[in-house]
């Protein structure tokens, strides 16, 4: 074939996509149909993270209920700024979804961003982790109060690993050691699971982390909890205290949650919030929550939006703190 | 030891079942396809398809998420010989001899030996995990940020010269691949460097656009800006006898092979970037010891059996800390945690006694996997070689198209690809003047990894060097270097003394 027979049939393919595209660029943002195409929801890090794997999951659950096809996209980099920057950016038409994460509320404060949690409508709160520092099972404090004690006799010599400087769990390591009036020696790595080999291996003194990560080695008793920030003692863990119960006011967890762009019509949130929530009540997603060790938090969106404004102004308050 | 044997036939049984066979090939299969497409490595292949897995029992949505691992380690080394594109970190060493060996009209010997000695690699692997793993990982633990850094300075001075070079030239494209990696959010204390504000230079250079950049970018522009009339060639006609590998082929690769694994084995026990320090170790070796080191740089077949071997048997041994003691080296390691998590099995010390069915089933899978992989690639040789019949004005476009793809498929990003398309500039230029890629990629992956374990250490001991003397393997690592500069000098000192 040479290339005027071809041209007819290139013109043809031409204007059926023309048309195509017109006709999506046509469909009316109605709320009754929506949704009408699958739903993505951005990742801000590389696959295989904790947020990651929640998400998946959820996503595989969710999508009966919502009646489209929903579709994960991973878009890594600047510990999370790359992908909530797009995500904040994009059409308010409830079919590009961000997952809303601690870093969210911190990186703001950190480095030069074009977003913060108010670039976002919030939709539905899915997993809450406790954050807790885990210390070697063969460690000399047996408690949180000798624990406790030996850091404010001796600042600077514990060191505590975390999973990346300036991340969720170090800043909440360094509020805790503000709010027991210590200091620890912050030692960061890329990653909560780098942390807690060190940890593993005996070149940190203890790691602060959030479940799954180093759970299976407690449970295999070679790690232990030495300080559990959470509000209620954990499941798989009934003879942990908390913190507060050992009488120190302190309680700190990590969210992962899902928000659209500011923007977005309120009837599309409560569709997409109403699958969720279906989803998260969904026995194969709270199945695998739970071989996960991931503890599962459902809030609403207006709550959800009050929880990511209170710990932007909390963690504000800490970056400061530490930069001095 | 025997028990461990019993066991191993008991995982055998389980992973022959018909159903498992099927996923181990599903999973090699996968794997490659992942592999041969640049950018896409094991990592986003396995996250991409743990969710597939959901609905399989623990055994055999294990054996295939290994099946992808290994598939994936092989099937970068098709197209680093071809179209001289690594796909990962892994087959950047591949693609210094394999692809010359192609442009030789070789490219099928090349094709057989990396499958041959990714298969001897994984099978000597295999056992190895099964008869010494316990020890092997509790020693693996020792490691921390001093001993870490320890052996990336090591790693730094003996294999920054690795292609053999001049060694001017070699140690400036490793400072640039050092510049490089400052670039970002620094690691240790979060502060932006060299980020000119976008967050995108953020997340810093990303690796595969350098590497699919200087390779292969710069390949099809430097082909590009030679005389129009040889577009008109293939890139050269391979003889169909020599589709498979000669008896000297095959006794010239036989030793690198071994070396390869033994190489790959111990590295791949040590937490961080084994398949890089792997395969470019195993190459320098082999560079060393080459019987005809004119060969090299010219396409030497051992230059290809050693790495392809090496980062096979690495990939085997990181499974030995993550099963034995329930800690990830690496990422793919990583991941594959995860995904263990999600099917309720938890690796670590109490794996091997409380699942051992699915622990040996797994173990067997992998040597069976290995098998399968040779199976599915050997046939596919002369097919693969072919692609190399197809004139370069046709071939050369569709590299391009092939870059384009892969490089979007890793973060689904475009910058990614201009950033590609400028290294891939920075590749002709550097070509021009006779500079190599390999040590610039050497920066570029271990920099901020030497980086992050030095101030971690300096961390830990507030400010004390001391802290890399003091530890014995730290030390070991350090005087290791110290010896490899100063020989040479000591040896030239001798020989003037008499």
């Amino acid at each position: 074939m040479n290339a005027l027979d071809r041209l007819p049939s290139l013109r043809a393919a031409a204007s059926l996509c023309t048309l195509a595209v017109v006709a999506a660029m046509s469909t009316p943002l109605n709320a009754q149909q929506f949704p009408t195409k699958e739903v993505q929801i951005l990742i801000p890090y590389a696959p295989g993270g904790a947020t990651d794997l929640v998400f998946r999951a959820l996503a595989a659950s969710s999508q009966k209920y919502l009646g489209q096809a929903v579709v994960v996209v991973n878009r890594a980099g600047g510990g999370g700024a790359v992908g909530f920057n797009e995500g904040a950016q994009a059409k308010p038409d409830g079919y590009t979804l961000t997952t809303a994460v601690t870093p969210l509320a911190i990186l703001p404060h950190q480095v030069k961003t074009t977003f913060s949690y108010q670039n976002f409508a919030p939709i539905i709160n899915v997993v809450q982790d406790p954050a807790m520092l885990q210390v070697q099972a063969a460690a000399p404090w047996k408690t949180t109060k000798e624990f406790v004690d030996y850091a404010r006799q001796n600042p600077n010599t514990i060191t505590v690993g975390n999973s990346g400087a300036g991340g969720g769990v170090h800043l909440i390591a360094a509020a805790f050691e503000h709010a027991i009036g210590a200091k620890f020696n912050h030692i960061p790595f890329a990653g909560g699971g780098p942390s807690v080999t060190a940890l593993l291996g005996g070149h940190v003194n203890a790691v602060s982390v959030s479940p799954p990560e180093g759970i299976a080695h407690v449970k295999a008793g070679k790690l232990k909890i030495i300080a559990l920030f959470s509000d209620k003692r954990m499941a798989d863990f009934p003879d942990v205290p908390t913190v507060r119960e050992q009488g120190i006011d302190f309680s700190m967890s990590q969210w992962r949650g899902l928000a659209a762009p500011k923007g977005t019509p309120p009837e599309i949130i409560k569709i997409l919030h109403d699958a969720f929530k279906k989803g998260m009540e969904d026995p194969t997603f709270i199945k695998s929550a739970e071989s996960m060790s991931v503890t599962l938090s459902y809030v609403g969106p207006a709550d959800f939006g009050k929880l990511m404004a209170a710990d932007h102004e909390r963690y504000a308050k800490l970056v400061a703190e530490l930069k001095k | 030891m025997l028990e461990s044997l019993q066991y191993l036939l008991g995982g055998f049984a389980v992973a022959m079942t018909a159903q498992n066979l099927l996923y181990c090939f599903a999973g090699a299969l996968v794997g490659t396809l992942v592999g041969v497409l640049p950018g896409l490595g094991p990592i986003a292949g396995i996250a991409l398809l743990i969710p597939a897995t959901f609905g399989l029992n623990p055994t055999s949505a294990l054996i295939m998420l290994a099946g992808i691992y290994y598939g994936a380690m092989y099937g970068g080394s098709t197209t680093s010989i071809l179209m001289n594109v690594p796909g990962e970190t892994a087959s950047v060493m591949t693609c210094v001899e394999g692809h010359k060996m192609a442009q030789q009209g070789r490219a099928g010997p090349a094709l057989s030996i990396a499958a041959l000695g990714s298969f001897i690699a994984g099978t000597i692997a295999t056992f190895g995990l099964v008869l010494i793993a316990r020890p092997l990982a509790d020693a693996a633990l020792a490691f921390g940020p001093p001993e870490f850094a320890a052996l990336m300075i090591f790693a730094f001075v003996v294999l920054s010269n690795v292609t053999g070079g001049t060694l001017l030239k070699s140690l400036i494209m490793v400072v640039v691949g050092l510049i490089l990696g400052t670039m970002g959010m620094d690691p240790v204390a979060g502060n932006e460097r060299f980020s000119f504000d976008s967050a995108y230079l953020l997340g810093g250079i990303e690796f595969v656009a350098v590497a699919i950049g200087v390779f292969g970018i710069g390949e099809v522009l430097s082909n590009v800006a030679e005389p129009p009339e040889q577009l008109e060639q293939t890139v050269v006609v391979p003889r169909f006898r020599d589709l498979y590998p000669t008896m000297t082929d095959l006794k010239r690769s036989m030793v690198a092979i071994l070396r390869g694994t033994g190489i790959g084995f111990i590295t791949g026990l040590v937490p961080g970037p084994a398949p890089v320090i792997a395969t470019y170790a195993s190459y320098m070796v082999e560079r060393r010891y080459a019987k005809y080191p004119d060969e090299f740089g010219h396409g030497a077949i051992e230059g290809v059996a050693g790495p392809e071997a090496a980062n096979n048997a690495a990939a085997q041994s990181a499974y030995i800390p993550l099963f034995v003691i329930g800690v990830p080296f690496g990422p793919v390691p990583a991941i594959l945690l995860g995904a263990l998590l999600i099917h309720g099995v938890t690796p670590g010390p109490l794996l091997i006694t409380e699942s051992p069915q699915l622990f040996w089933a797994v173990v067997a899978s992998m040597y069976i996997g290995n098998f399968i992989l040779l199976l599915l690639n050997l046939p596919f040789v002369p097919l693969f070689a072919s692609m190399l019949l197809i004139p370069k004005r046709v071939l050369l476009p569709l590299i391009m198209a092939f870059c384009v793809t892969g490089m979007f498929s890793v973060n689904n990003s475009v910058l990614d690809i201009w950033m590609m398309l400028v290294f891939g500039a920075i590749g002709y230029v550097l070509r021009g003047w006779a500079y190599e890629g390999a040590p610039l990629l050497l920066g570029l992956v271990l920099g901020p990894k030497l980086e992050v374990a030095f101030r971690q250490s300096l961390m830990i001991s507030q400010g004390d060097f001391s802290i890399f003397l003091t530890r014995p393997v730290s030390s070991g690592l350090l005087l290791a270097t110290a010896a490899f500069l100063l020989l040479p000098v000591f040896k030239a000192g001798w020989r003037r003394l008499r």
